[in-house]
């Protein structure tokens, strides 16, 4: 499917860009099929689909945790295929990652969890928060600020709840001063409140900070409102990419729908 | 938050906690430093050590075959007490584990004086309870089958325990729904449960007992151990080599063919990956093995037909019993001479009671003092070079491969090989005293540390390290900012379960000279000073207990 021309306005300042990016794990799974599409600089775009659509395996491609079958994915002008490991490392230093499962060091107090986030620009390894230079850690806490959780600097990740957890993890990309940021399914395993201030927090630290964003997520009611374009994946296959304003929500439900029935009934003739 | 940006603390706030485990790893290091003196251990020394046992080596060699007849006998003597201490252990156990368990005995005294027998057990080590046995009936393999036997109870019982509580209660209470018995329910719901469990348990500890059972031969209790014994005594280095390394090719032998058994035995997921290997003769027995279900199905078989799963747990299972019998006839067990010597047991009993130090305290406590120090060194040495082998067996931490499978192969080797045989070999290189012990304990502790450490790497979740990796982290950063505070807490724990393990160790390496408490304790059992014998094994219980106490209280410090 070829991409809306008004979704790649100018492909000059494009900070992510992916051409026929296919990815089959070693097990024979294609989990990522012939993908391709542009992201302008400042984009907040939404990636749709169900678990197993290949959502994840895309965000890991362009963040380099995997490798390409075929295809390139360029971002920040830089080739993450065949990026050697030290270039690879430079570029995601401006690269955050937000996780579904937070990871999160969860000993470890949340401001050193935030400092994690620094150490990409740091030599050598870093145990414990005085390892840090007191600028670093200044900043941190103002990160903390940032996602409301200055208080809870000296309290250890494990002890806070899952909401809080994903805003620690924002906190620690902030810490990277990003200028991409990736979200696999961030609030998957959040309740519906913390979702919200989740997925607010992240749409308000994009536009603030004019940050390039691509956020998966499993429903298009949280996408709309806080992201400019919407990509929907199905098997590995791009299957709608479209602006955001004005979507017709049914158009975009319908795609699921008809997915999920026709498993339905692909299960119920098995049994 | 109304404090301005310079004011606010960046660092977290020293608790007293904080504090706590500053001084105890400073108490720690202290230990180590006392300990070190006490032995008047020396890092130049430990080079010409290192020189001797090298010397030694060349002495031994080549090897000695020429009572290869003899050692071949002793070495399958050897396997035949391990596997009828096994057995015996097994056979005591499951009562005992039937009467500790909650579910499956109501009175709390019975599972009370349970419990305290199967911890008892494991208190007094396999080699004392052989030594003692041997006093009483006269040396031979039917003391070291005893003490195994009795030995093993205490972890067997325990485990098999274990799995009778973890058992589904569900399943229990459907069959007691039908009017069934208690004696019913345990037979038809419990302990089908609980079987797999207690095959593995039982293949463990024979693996285990295989390995003590190699050193029971130093205190006449039977097998190789006693060419290893006589001939260092008699400095004849090289058939004690040669015994060395027939042992020691039968415990890796032993290993392999206990792992595999182990995976193959053991849970549908195991027989599955099997399946796949083989995959063209397990579609023909699945094939076979549908057929003989319809079959049975359709001619109303009253018991289950014999399909390949079926084949394969009897033939498993007659061929251990025959083996049993087999060992019961081969072993030379003189019954009629231990029943006849039974009264000797009794009175060496009656003479353990009421123990006394026999005017011989302050010699006890200077022993039991270096057995501690001994210990601490040890487990200090053993952990400071495990650690860097450990992070290179990992299997998720990215070091080169060839490093990795190397570093595998070499602990799986050195894993066999009893720690009282490496004591007797340093002990003949660098003379009488607790150096050498100390560092014979050493190898044995790095070995099994680096394994121990391996697993908790293992462990270590990979959610944190994927997001540092994401950063832009490089593998160093990550290791200490991801892996290190996960490991943390496994790493306190497991320090102080190798210093329990180790510190019984230690208490018997003065049986070939190694320094400690040992020396004196054997030599309380060979002079029928068996009222020394039971304090020094309740100062040793108590110790165990100490070190446990600590271990939990230090776990809780840096959980």
């Amino acid at each position: 499917m070829t991409p809306h021309l008004e979704v790649v306005a100018n492909e000059s300042v494009a900070t992510i860009t992916v051409a026929a990016l296919s990815k089959r794990f070693p097990n024979g799974t294609l989990a990522v099929d012939d993908v391709s599409f542009i992201v302008p600089q400042g984009q907040v775009v939404g990636l749709l689909g169900l678990s197993g659509s290949g959502k994840s395996t895309l965000m890991r491609l362009i963040n380099g945790l995997h490798s390409p079958t075929s295809g390139t994915v360029n971002v920040l002008g830089v080739d993450v295929g065949s990026a050697k490991q030290g270039e690879l490392r430079e570029l995601r230093r401006h690269m955050g990652f937000i996780f579904q499962q937070f990871g999160l060091v969860g000993r470890a107090t949340c401001l050193e969890n935030v400092l994690i986030g620094s150490l990409g620009r740091l030599r050598g390894p870093r145990l414990g928060v005085r390892t840090y230079p007191k600028a670093l850690r200044l900043l941190a806490l103002e990160r903390l600020d940032r996602v409301g959780l200055g208080a809870q600097a000296f309290q250890r990740a494990e002890t806070l709840s899952g909401g809080q957890m994903q805003r620690v993890a924002i906190a620690r990309s902030l810490m990277q001063e990003p200028k991409v940021l990736l979200a696999d399914e961030p609030v998957a395993s959040l309740d519906p409140e913390s979702s919200n201030q989740v997925l607010d927090l992240i749409s308000t630290i994009a536009r603030e900070d004019g940050m390039t964003v691509l956020c998966s997520l499993h429903q298009v009611e949280l996408a709309i409102g806080r992201t400019d374009r919407l990509i929907g994946l199905r098997d590995g296959n791009i299957v709608l990419d479209q602006l955001t304003a004005g979507i017709d929500s049914d158009v975009v439900m319908d795609l699921y729908r008809r997915h999920g029935t026709s498993d339905v009934v692909r299960e119920a003739t098995y049994a | 938050m109304n404090q301005t940006v310079q004011a606010r603390r960046t660092t977290p706030a020293l608790t007293p906690l904080y504090f706590l485990r500053i001084a105890s790893v400073l108490a720690g290091f202290v230990a180590v430093w006392w300990a070190w003196n006490r032995l008047n251990m020396s890092v130049l020394a430990f080079f010409d050590d290192l020189q001797n046992v090298v010397n030694l080596f060349k002495r031994m060699y080549p090897p000695n075959f020429s009572e290869m007849n003899r050692i071949i006998s002793l070495t399958l003597e050897t396997l035949w007490i391990a596997l009828l201490g096994t057995f015996g252990a097994v056979v005591l156990s499951y009562p005992l584990a039937l009467g500790a368990s909650a579910n499956t005995t109501r009175h709390p005294i019975i599972r009370y004086i349970c419990r305290s027998i199967i911890t008892l057990t494991r208190a007094v080590p396999e080699l004392i309870l052989a030594a003692i046995f041997v006093a009483a009936y006269g040396p031979g393999p039917f003391c070291g089958i005893l003490a195994l036997a009795l030995h093993s109870i205490g972890m067997i019982g325990r485990l098999f325990s274990d799995a009778i509580e973890e058992t589904n209660d569900v399943s229990g209470d459907a069959v007691s729904s039908v009017g069934a018995t208690r004696r019913q329910r345990i037979r038809s719901a419990v302990i089908p449960q609980a079987l797999p469990s207690f095959v593995s348990t039982a293949l463990f500890r024979l693996e285990i007992n295989i390995r003590g059972s190699a050193v029971l031969g130093l205190v006449g209790a039977g097998g190789i151990g006693q060419v290893i014994g006589e001939s260092l005594e008699t400095i004849q280095y090289k058939p004690a080599l040669a015994a060395v390394l027939v042992v020691f090719i039968v415990i890796l032998a032993v290993e392999l063919l206990s792992t595999s058994i182990r995976q193959s035995l053991i849970g549908e997921a195991a027989t599955q990956q099997q399946n796949k290997q083989r995959r063209r003769f397990s579609d023909f027995l699945n094939r076979r093995d549908a057929i003989l279900n319809q079959n049975a199905f359709e001619k109303r078989q009253l018991s289950p037909p014999w399909t390949s799963e079926r084949i394969f747990r009897s033939s498993m299972f007659i061929f251990v019993t025959g083996l049993v019998l087999f060992a019961i006839f081969t072993v030379d067990i003189q019954w009629k001479y231990a029943y006849q010597n039974s009264h000797k047991m009794w009175n060496v009993l009656k003479l353990m009671f009421p123990p006394g130090a026999g005017g011989e305290s302050s010699l006890l406590i200077r022993g039991l003092v270096e057995s501690m120090a001994i210990s601490i060194v040890a487990t200090f040495l053993g952990v400071l070079v495990a650690l860097p082998l450990g992070v290179m067996m990992a299997r998720n931490i990215n070091v080169r491969r060839f490093f990795s499978f190397g570093t595998r192969i070499g602990v799986l080797a050195l894993r066999g090989i009893p720690e009282l045989i490496i004591a007797v070999i340093f002990v003949s290189a660098m003379g009488l005293g607790p150096v050498p012990g100390t560092l014979a304990l050493s190898v044995t502790v790095a070995v099994f540390a680096a394994k121990l450490f391996a697993d908790s790497l293992e462990e270590v979740s990979p959610a944190p390290r994927e997001a540092v990796v994401a950063v832009g982290a490089t593998k160093l950063q990550e290791f200490s900012a991801a892996v290190v505070p996960q490991f943390i807490s496994p790493f306190v724990s497991t320090l102080f379960y190798l210093l329990d393990v180790y510190f019984r160790s230690s208490t018997v390496l003065g049986i070939v000279g190694g320094g400690g408490i040992g020396y004196l304790l054997i030599q309380s059992i060979k002079v029928y000073q068996f009222k020394i014998t039971t304090v020094i094994v309740i100062s040793i219980y108590l110790i165990v207990l100490a070190i446990e106490w600590l271990g939990n209280g230090m776990r809780r410090l840096f959980k």
